[in-house]
């Protein structure tokens, strides 16, 4: 598989926009050899690497779109893996408003309960029971 | 070669999660004299192994950290051994999958920890609505057990809850709500609808020598700091202090029943020896499926096993927010609930009711990957609107007891020696109905606080934490396995101690149920063996 057609497939899955990098620029790749099925068939579809790669987006987009139809087992596994890199990639998380360090040790700050909100709940407590099951 | 005979014990269970600890702990306590041996087919946890300490953290909850043991057993690579020790499930005849841990701690390793009670009348569904069937004793039986539970597993939350009885003051207060609990209270609070701050199994601060949480968020791939409570760290250490011997990679292959007598049960051990574990009392408490799966294979006459399959049927409604919220922090399942429609009006069309439970977001690749379309520029721009800007409200119905939902056995060994297991369920009317009516009230109460777009998930298919109802409690040995103390009707010195137990389910989670009920079945053991 040519580099320049893996790299137009990562990029229709994932084509970036105003916030959010494309894949290959947020560092995403298919090593060679993987999901070598699902790829042929885009090939296949695509009349070639080459065409694939140099279409126009639309017409990346319904190929990958007729793949996907065909083959969806295989389609949904080569996109499981190319998001799993793109989420996990700390430009994308950036961009989201995210950090990129693991969930410990630090964790995260959140909010008690305000006080307008304990109002609300002192409401919630004054109600008669809801409860049935013993006279 | 023929299994080796170990000298006999007074019990041996079978399973160290929540029921299995619970079990144990209470009567080494209450028979301090007795013998007890648990097995358990998996092995501890490692918490230097959970993957909330790692960049790739979020990967692991598809694979080897996925909730569901058929997603880990896909994801495992050579042979490299999995933290849980998982058999395959055939879930092809059933809308949920089912999830669950196989290892010390059981299903508390990779669990929520949401931890309410059900509710009085869900203990009496028959008599009060005509639909279900009651269970042996009432809610104020198992009242004191709930308590103890509560003791023993540190509860966060607040007492004063008008849905419950009243409850004793919580160990903790509650944990942060969060912009997002907040924004949903506001919407609760617009339609005078009851809520309420979640009853959690998750330190809200230090407590018991374990940390507070500090809602780092991935709860059910473990908790890395004990702040979540999970048996490993609760209820076994004080069983093994009493006496219990756990034997972790042990692996039941049957209960040995001789002359309508439980004899012991037959294992593998760690090194692959078939090995007879001898015992006057034998106690199982595998899960739903575990459970069913090993009583099933041991020959156990009882035409109600493996029946009356329940999980909580589930949908979600998610509402996007311009104001932007917590994203995915925090326990996943603890911000608050509604029991505005818990209990039963017949004017909605159904009986019995559902628990409306506001949910934290879940991490960008989850989201992601259940976007339509997930891929291209669409996808882009709903993830952005989605991610830190979203509400999740949990609608879970109370399924029914129906015969023909089931776990069975197939013809296929698995590599655990035991034979296959499969789930047949078929989603009710009843359900249906329950759950369409809950997405109604879950979309008013998004649009009250603000939400300008809503989507529904008619169904949530990786909800199956819920196993319950296949070795029934009841008094007629022809629609139920076991008897008010969890002994089989059939073989009366093996018992049960599991969310197998459960008659009927009521509409919110069971781990507070099923750890109530496994030391009521050890406080009426330990009467008789004490």
């Amino acid at each position: 598989m040519i580099p320049e057609f893996l790299a137009a497939v990562i990029d229709t899955l994932l084509p970036g926009d105003d916030v959010l990098p494309s894949g290959t620029a947020a560092g995403v790749a298919l090593a060679p050899g993987t999901h070598a099925p699902v790829l042929q068939a885009v090939r296949t579809e695509a009349g070639g690497m080459d065409a694939f790669a140099q279409a126009p987006e639309a017409a990346r987009v319904a190929v990958l779109q007729a793949v996907e139809r065909a083959h969806p087992e295989t389609f949904r596994a080569l996109l499981v893996a190319v998001l799993s890199d793109y989420y996990e990639a700390a430009l994308v998380l950036a961009a989201l408003g995210w950090r990129s360090d693991p969930p410990q040790p630090w964790g995260h700050a959140l909010p008690i309960m305000d006080s307008p909100t304990s109002e609300h709940l002192e409401r919630v407590r004054q109600r008669d029971r809801l409860w049935r099951g013993r006279c | 070669m023929p299994a080796q005979r170990l000298d006999p014990v007074d019990v041996v269970v079978v399973g160290a999660g929540m029921g299995g600890a619970a079990f144990c702990a209470r009567l080494a306590e209450r028979a301090p004299r007795r013998r007890i041996v648990c097995l358990e087919r998996g092995g501890w946890v490692d918490t230097a192994a959970m993957p909330a300490w790692r960049r790739d953290s979020q990967r692991a909850t598809i694979n080897e950290w996925a909730s569901s043991p058929n997603m880990r057993l896909a994801a495992r690579k050579g042979d490299r051994p999995l933290f849980s020790a998982d058999y395959p499930i055939d879930d092809s005849g059933s809308p949920f999958k089912p999830l669950m841990w196989n290892g010390v701690g059981g299903s508390t390793i990779n669990w929520a920890a949401h931890f309410p009670r059900l509710h009085p009348s869900d203990f009496k569904t028959q008599t009060l609505d005509g639909v279900g069937d009651d269970w042996p004793f009432d809610y104020f039986d198992i009242e004191p057990y709930y308590d103890l539970n509560d003791a023993a597993m540190g509860v966060s939350g607040l007492a004063g809850d008008p849905a419950y009885p009243p409850k004793p003051p919580r160990a903790m207060p509650p944990l942060a709500l969060g912009r997002l609990g907040m924004t949903a209270a506001r919407g609760f609070d617009a339609l005078g609808w009851h809520w309420w701050p979640v009853d959690a199994a998750i330190n809200a601060v230090a407590h018991d020598g374990r940390a507070g949480c500090n809602y780092c968020g991935p709860c059910q791939q473990g908790c890395v700091n004990r702040a979540k409570a999970s048996v490993d760290v609760t209820y076994w250490p004080r069983a093994i202090a009493a006496g219990v011997e756990l034997r972790p990679h042990s692996i039941a292959q049957q209960v040995v029943i001789e002359g309508g007598r439980a004899t012991g049960v037959l294992y593998r051990d760690a090194d692959g020896n078939e090995v007879t574990q001898r015992a006057s009392t034998v106690v199982v408490a595998g899960n739903g499926i575990g459970t069913a799966r090993l009583l099933l294979a041991s020959g156990l006459a009882s035409p109600a096993l493996g029946r009356y399959l329940m999980f909580h049927p589930a949908a979600y409604a998610r509402g996007m927010f311009k104001q932007e919220l917590d994203g995915p922090v925090g326990p996943i399942g603890c911000a608050l609930y509604s029991h505005e429609f818990y209990e039963t009006d017949e004017r909605r069309g159904f009986k019995r009711g559902v628990h409306l439970q506001v949910t934290r977001e879940n991490i960008p690749l989850m989201q992601a990957l259940r976007l339509e379309p997930a891929w291209g520029r669409d996808a882009h721009r709903l993830l952005r609107e989605e991610f830190r800007h979203s509400i999740a409200v949990l609608v879970l119905a109370e399924d029914m007891p129906e015969a023909h939902n089931r776990v069975v056995l197939t013809d296929r060994p698995e590599a655990d020696g035991l034979p296959g297991v499969k789930l047949d369920y078929t989603l009710s009317e009843h359900s249906r109905r329950s759950l369409d009516f809950g997405l109604d009230r879950a979309e008013e109460m998004l649009r009250a606080a603000g939400a300008h777009r809503i989507l529904r998930l008619p169904l949530a298919p990786l909800t199956g934490w819920h196993l319950l109802g296949t070795a029934r409690m009841g008094r007629d040995p022809a629609t139920s396995v076991v008897d008010a103390g969890g002994r089989c009707h059939a073989v009366p010195n093996l018992l049960v101690a599991d969310g197998s137990l459960f008659p009927t389910v009521g509409a919110v989670n069971p781990g507070s149920t099923i750890g109530a009920l496994a030391l009521k079945v050890a406080e009426d053991l330990a009467k008789d063996i004490a």
